[in-house]
């Protein structure tokens, strides 16, 4: 921190000894303003979630984070985050774990693998992916891979490993947590794809050549060099990712089905912290009603800051070990 | 080349002034007919949308009111009432008693009249199949499973029903549908009404869960048995087959005009204060009675800077406002509860 601070004092003083020019202020005005406001936006977004949140803090406090209950009929209201906390982490745990190889993949393909003249064709489509608004997604998950899962995915899955519990009886309808995931995957593919591509053409040309001069073949320059000297800006990219599918509602609530309960199984419905506040808060029926939603974005804004904070750890250190700011 | 380019500037240039001319008098006209009377600006339920919006030119040419309607859904009608970012909120569940808190001096009014529809998708199997009550509230619960249950097919004799799966679709956002619905099922079962009860959103036990009711009909059409709700005009208009359900006088009837009306003359009336009307479940003297009827409702604020233009337009849509009421299947709400809207909309005042 400190040494930031030091280049940019020395930058900022003018080199040859004359007063701060007008331009230079301005900027420095600007700039410090923005982000200032930046700093000042995230505060507020936090107050004013503990202040909409309070009816419901006041009435469950901290237990109402892993309690499994929803009931928002007036008379027997009570509320509670579990089902949609454990919805969050089994959504876009497993959409990551389906999307993370995929993308490393492509990303290989299209810096080492691919002829040339399909990388630039290849790239700028998985980019596109990037850029499909989430509620195309959304309708995609409905209308074609919703009853495509339902009816050929999810019995076979079901068949061949049903003894393992997440892979239960297959859905009613195409609705699920399973078509959740692969929608959320479909979203999370081109963020590291695209992150990972670009690290790998990172990667300096000479330290792959050497490598392959040894006598190493291709996957294991990839494994020996690439890999080791991408680690943190993939891990980086994933937690983006991660992120992406944590903070997901609109797509989400389309596929996933609702229900307040905790199923192994992903075949079943489910919500989670984003879907269910993008469905019930308008016109959520009580002051505790809207008060436990805000209380759901609460949950949200500190499990995305920890996963913010967590991946700049992991960049910082890989950072450091590697001895260059390079990620 | 040069001349295919000038033919470039040429088209864009007639494009331009195209443009321009459109924008010149589109912005001409409206500025001609907010010039002659006042806009009022209503937001809210889905369900009476269609209706609202056979009103907009007869208002015009009546009183010169501009009518701009939002159909964003019953829970945002109210919520923007109570913001006063409107003039008038409408919505199918009434206010809960934390809602009317919250609008500070808001009024009820119900001013239009229609039913759900159960819907289902059974190839092979006829529309309006019969259904009752208790039925009706075990499949919801997930307690009857499949097709051919015996009970389903007590109802239903010679109509050869499969083994098929029931799948439970239901709305996943809150709605006065859901409401409707629930109201129903909580006065047919007291299983209902003990573990489930009624409300805009209910802990469903089964089923997955659509957005709006375009997403759960979607749902419905692409599931073999699948079973969900809608309004009668939604499901009419896009062809489900829907439940014929049975009354308390035993008869069976269909969400059509005639069903909607025995039901809404029925002797209910509005709660005093909050004008909350429920018709669900009618009693044994109205034969041809739908069950599953309900009024939705206009909010206003009674304390209004346009409530001379509110008033008029309120007793307008209530009287000569429902006579559009019947081909978009709303039923004109009934004399008795004419009287009491009448008296609430004197309420309003500037």
């Amino acid at each position: 921190m400190s040494s930031a601070e030091l280049t940019v004092e020395s930058t900022r003083r003018p080199i040859s000894g004359r007063r701060v020019r007008f331009g230079d202020l301005l900027l420095q005005v600007v700039a410090g303003t923005a982000a200032a406001g930046a700093t000042v936006l995230v505060g507020l977004v936090a107050w004013k979630l503990v202040d909409g949140a309070r009816p419901s803090l006041a009435k469950y406090g901290l237990p109402f984070v892993w309690h499994v209950a929803w009931n928002p009929v007036i008379g027997r209201e009570i509320y509670g985050a579990g089902s949609f906390l454990f919805g969050t982490a089994i959504t876009s745990l497993l959409a990551l774990l389906i999307a993370a190889p995929l993308a490393i993949a492509i990303a290989l393909y299209l810096t080492e693998l691919a002829p040339r003249f399909l990388r630039g064709p290849v790239t700028a489509l998985v980019e596109t992916l990037a850029a499909v608004p989430s509620v195309l997604i959304g309708f995609l998950g409905i209308l074609v891979l919703g009853p495509f899962l339902q009816k050929h995915i999810e019995p076979a899955l079901h068949s061949a490993l049903g003894f393992i519990p997440i892979f239960g009886s297959p859905s009613t309808s195409g609705s699920s947590i399973f078509t959740a995931i692969v929608v959320l995957a479909i979203m999370i593919l081109p963020i590291v794809s695209s992150i990972s591509r670009e690290l790998f053409l990172a990667v300096p040309r000479d330290l792959k050549e050497g490598a392959l001069a040894l006598g190493t073949t291709r996957w294991e320059m990839v494994r020996g060099v690439m890999f080791p000297y991408a680690r943190g800006g993939i891990s980086a990219a994933l937690i983006l990712g991660l992120g992406r599918a944590v903070g997901e509602a609109i797509a989400v609530t389309q596929v996933i089905g609702g229900g307040v309960f905790i199923h192994w199984n992903i075949f079943s419905t489910g919500d989670t912290l984003g879907s269910k506040i993008a469905a019930s808060y308008q016109g959520a029926t009580s002051k505790l009603e809207v008060g436990s939603l805000i209380y759901l974005g609460l949950i949200l804004l500190v499990f995305s800051l920890v996963m913010s904070v967590t991946a700049q750890v992991i960049v910082r250190r890989v950072a450091r070990r590697q001895g260059t700011g390079h990620v | 080349m040069p001349k295919y380019r000038s033919f470039i500037r040429r088209t864009a240039l007639v494009g331009v002034v195209a443009v321009l001319a459109v924008t010149a008098a589109g912005t001409a006209g409206a500025s001609r007919s907010t010039k002659s009377g006042t806009t009022l600006s209503g937001a809210g339920s889905t369900f009476v949308a269609p209706l609202v919006a056979q009103w907009v030119n007869p208002l015009g040419s009546a009183y010169g009111y501009e009518l701009q309607y939002s159909a964003i859904g019953s829970g945002g009608g109210v919520a923007a009432v109570t913001a006063r970012t409107v003039d008038f909120g409408a919505s199918d569940a009434p206010l809960t008693s934390d809602q009317f808190k919250a609008c500070n001096g808001c009024v009820q009014i119900p001013w239009a009249l229609s039913a759900t529809a159960i819907i289902y998708n059974l190839p092979g199997v006829k529309n309006l199949i019969k259904m009752n009550g208790p039925t009706l509230a075990k499949i919801f619960m997930g307690q009857i499973t499949a097709w051919n249950d015996p009970a389903i097919q007590k109802l239903n004799k010679g109509v050869s029903l499969p083994s098929t799966k029931i799948a439970i679709i239901h709305r996943s956002d809150n709605s006065g549908t859901t409401y409707n619905l629930t109201d129903y099922l909580s006065s047919v079962s007291p299983a209902w009404q003990s573990q489930l009860g009624k409300g805009v959103a209910v802990n469903w036990p089964v089923g997955s869960g659509q957005r709006g009711s375009a997403g759960v009909a979607a749902a419905v059409q692409q599931t073999v048995g699948g079973i969900g709700y809608a309004d009668v005009a939604y499901s009419l208009g896009n062809h489900l087959k829907f439940f014929a359900m049975q009354n308390r006088s035993g008869k069976y009837a269909t969400p059509g005009l005639k069903g909607i009306l025995a039901a809404a003359t029925s002797d209910q009336k509005p709660t005093p204060g909050t004008n909350e009307l429920s018709i669900v479940n009618p009693p044994k003297k109205y034969p041809l009675a739908y069950p599953i009827s309900t009024f939705t409702y206009v909010i206003v604020p009674t304390r209004s800077p346009k409530a001379p233009d509110l008033r008029k337009f309120l007793f307008w849509a209530v009287t000569k406002g429902q006579t559009f009421g019947p081909k978009l299947l709303f039923e004109p709400i009934p004399k008795s509860v004419l009287v009491v809207a009448e008296k609430t909309i004197r309420k309003i005042q500037s």
